[in-house]
């Protein structure tokens, strides 16, 4: 279907529901295709798209940075990936200790990992990401990497969104919403994380989904399909990214997660600790665990860990609990150049595709 | 890029420096992306050797700086005062020119050599384009090389090899120059850097888009950065490089252009950005008729690098009159069938996509360094 046709059928739809529509779109990908089309300036008033916590930098909790900084500080040689090295943590940022004379390495790919260990042979691969990643750190990891795993999982996450969407006064921060309904009314669903995942675990959320792609069609078409489900008053999982997203996902890369990972708790920036939402590698490749190999290190930095008091509201921007904007810090103090949370570090973060889109005014 | 040209008359200038509060402790990658934090980098550097007012040369934050040689060269007329009519000129071959343009460019690259060029190449274009965006003609250029120990001579050879190529079929030669070299593993393979000279009639800056220009754009973009990219990740691409010189096809339509730029770090949203800053006008591009290729977009969606920020080492973008636009397109087409307008310059601010669901957003310049996403 051509996008005028979809985008008058919004219109339309829109008209029918009347009160005020709050989407969420999970995945940043989403977020990154929502600002580079300019799709908030040309859907109805009555539509509002708020970002979610799908951006793995940005709900990684400073405190694991803190220790991985740690590491790198040690003298131990850490590679990640590019946006993870710019987090800062609540001392610094990977970057930061790469100028101070750690051994701090970018890398596109874990294979690059496998390079760097010929000539670095303690160097540890901070994996992190959702199931779209885990399964390149598994395989790192059975050639011999030594890893340090803070990869996590999806479904867990959304759980506890949807337990905050429903308990609408949980947050300290007064929410803008003021409509009727449930705060958020519809979750656009991530399409990589799908991918591997597929999505017969989005079932036991009771809420309209749509699984998208990344076009500007594929997230249009998505408003148009859960703005349905919202007339109609049905709250199921539907699948608009069919040509990659398959009902069981990705069988071999879930196989290679199971093998090498087992499930446990993590902490999510925003969200807090969630049960079962994280991904550790297991024992059988114990020797391979930066975890388990510098444990006593490890301890020793956690318990140094203060956190720093800061205004950043990434926790709050991550639940689509405030805008971007309505953090003091953004835009002043908070600049893709100096980034203060991580929302604003990573491409797909809220605040930095915020920033970068609706910086200046488009009807100038 | 950047150009100091300042010469040190300031006696209390050591007391100062000693008082100045620098914002960075240390450098960042940040610093040498092109970005806010370059410009940042260069007014602290520019602080702290401080001077400049007291010199004659302009254009200090474009491409190049340029120098009226006029009052120079009229001191050695015979009595009289200079004035517009006086106007001494230097003669190179069929240009009458009394402007100096001046520039200079480190260079390094990962991988040396990749599709389309290699480090020499670029040293050479990179530097030759520079002045030629100004609307100079390039008259001579240094080379300075820093070589790691052990670096191996046939790499030498082929880099030296086509620096002589691209000085052989612009014509501008290479007039002196200096090599270091350092022990292995204090630098990384070789650096190079060249400087040079132009002379130019008329100075084209990038402050002088009008509204109701078009911009044009003289090939498709970013096929620098996608070769390279490609190259150091071991992508199967049919892209090369872009790198070539631009002499003769700026010099073809100079006279046309009311201002343009080289795309090189930080692409066209740079480039636009800052030709709308300073021009005082706003830009909008038509989604429709963007000039990549498809292979390009590709490979940097892939790596969650944002399109318009993409290098070419090849190409530029101007603005043009809608009287003359038609004319320069046709001469442009010569060089490059790809040649074309890609968007209108309008009275406003700012740089912006007319995308093809009919929504406006804009296009902003780069902050920081090109990381690629993890997902």
């Amino acid at each position: 279907m051509n996008p005028e046709k979809i985008i008058k059928n919004i219109n339309k739809i829109s008209k029918k529901i009347g009160r005020e529509v709050r989407l969420m779109e999970l995945c940043g990908t989403h977020s990154q295709t929502v600002a580079r089309y300019g799709i908030k300036n040309i859907l109805p008033k009555n539509i509002k798209l708020v970002s979610g916590p799908g951006c793995p930098v940005c709900v990684t909790d400073q405190s694991d940075i803190d220790i991985i900084v740690g590491l790198a500080n040690a003298g131990i040689s850490i590679a990640a990936y590019g946006d993870v090295l710019d987090v800062p943590g609540n001392i610094m940022s990977l970057s930061q200790a790469r100028q101070r004379g750690a051994r701090v390495f970018a890398v596109y790919n874990v294979a690059e990992v496998l390079k760097l260990k010929e000539k670095y042979s303690d160097i540890v691969f901070f994996g992190l990401g959702f199931e779209t990643t885990a399964p390149a750190t598994a395989w790192a990891i059975k050639k011999g990497i030594i890893a340090y795993s803070l990869h996590k999982l999806f479904p867990p996450a959304m759980a506890a969104l949807l337990k905050s969407a429903k308990t609408k006064s949980t947050s300290p921060q007064p929410s803008p919403y003021k409509g009727e309904g449930d705060r958020i009314d519809g979750f656009i669903n991530p399409g990589h994380v799908s991918a591997i995942i597929g999505t017969e675990v989005y079932k036991k959320f009771k809420a309209p989904q749509v699984v998208a792609g990344f076009e500007a069609q594929d997230v249009l078409r998505a408003i148009e399909m859960l703005l349905a489900q919202i007339v109609r008053k049905e709250k199921k999982v539907e699948n608009e990214y069919c040509r990659v997203v398959k009902k069981e996902g990705n069988k071999k890369a879930l196989d290679l997660i199971n093998e090498v990972f087992e499930v446990g708790d993590a902490k999510w920036r925003g969200l807090g600790e969630i049960k079962n939402s994280g991904l550790k590698i297991r024992k059988k490749y114990q020797n391979q665990n930066a975890e388990f190999i510098y444990c006593d290190l490890i301890e020793k930095l956690r318990s140094k860990i203060i956190e720093k008091p800061s205004a950043c509201k990434c926790g709050l921007v991550l639940q689509g609990l405030i805008e971007p904007k309505d953090c003091l810090l953004f835009k002043e103090i908070c600049t893709p150049e100096n980034p203060q949370g991580a929302c604003m570090v990573s491409v797909e973060g809220a605040c930095n595709v915020e920033y970068r889109y609706n910086n200046a005014k488009c009807k100038s | 890029m950047w150009n100091i040209g300042i010469i040190m008359q300031n006696a209390n200038l050591k007391m100062k420096n000693n008082n100045l509060k620098l914002k960075n402790k240390f450098i960042e990658l940040e610093h040498g992306g092109g970005g806010k934090k370059s410009e940042e980098l260069i007014a602290e550097i520019r602080k702290i050797i401080g001077g400049g007012k007291n010199n004659n040369w302009k254009n200090m934050r474009d491409d190049g700086a340029t120098l009226d040689l006029t009052p120079t060269l009229s001191l050695s007329r015979r009595g009289g005062k200079y004035g517009r009519d006086a106007k001494f000129c230097v003669s190179t071959g069929a240009l009458k020119c009394n402007k100096l343009v001046f520039t200079t460019d480190a260079f390094i690259v990962d991988p040396l050599f990749f599709p389309g060029g290699d480090i020499g190449k670029i040293a050479m274009c990179g530097t030759i384009n520079d002045l030629s965006v100004m609307g100079a003609k390039p008259i001579g250029i240094s080379l300075s090389l820093v070589i790691e120990e052990g670096f191996p001579m046939a790499d030498l050879k082929k880099i030296m090899q086509s620096i002589g190529k691209v000085s052989k079929e612009t014509g501008v030669p290479i007039v002196t120059g200096d090599t270091k070299v350092m022990e292995r593993g204090k630098i990384d393979k070789i650096e190079i850097t060249t400087s040079g000279v132009g002379l130019a009639e008329n100075i084209i800056s990038n402050g002088g888009a009008k509204a109701g220009d078009y911009i044009i754009v003289s090939g498709d973009l970013g096929e620098h950065t996608v070769a390279i990219l490609s190259s150091r990740f071991n992508y199967k691409s049919k892209i090369k490089s872009d790198c070539r010189s631009l002499t003769k096809e700026i010099q073809s339509v100079a006279k046309y252009l009311n201002s343009c730029k080289d795309p090189t770090r930080g692409g066209l949203a740079a480039i636009l950005n800052e030709i709308a800053e300073k021009s005082n006008t706003k830009i909008i591009l038509d989604e429709k008729i963007l000039p990549f290729k498809k292979e390009t977009i590709a490979v940097s969606e892939l790596l969650g690098i944002d399109i318009f920020s993409l290098a070419s080492e090849g190409r530029f973008a101007a603005s043009v009159s809608s009287e003359n636009v038609k004319k320069v397109l046709k001469i442009l087409k010569k060089y490059n069938s790809e040649a074309k307008i890609i968007g209108r310059v309008e009275k406003g601010k700012g740089v912006f996509l007319q995308t093809n669901l009919g929504s406006i957003r804009p296009i902003e310049a780069l902050n920081g360094k090109l990381i690629p996403r993890i997902c």
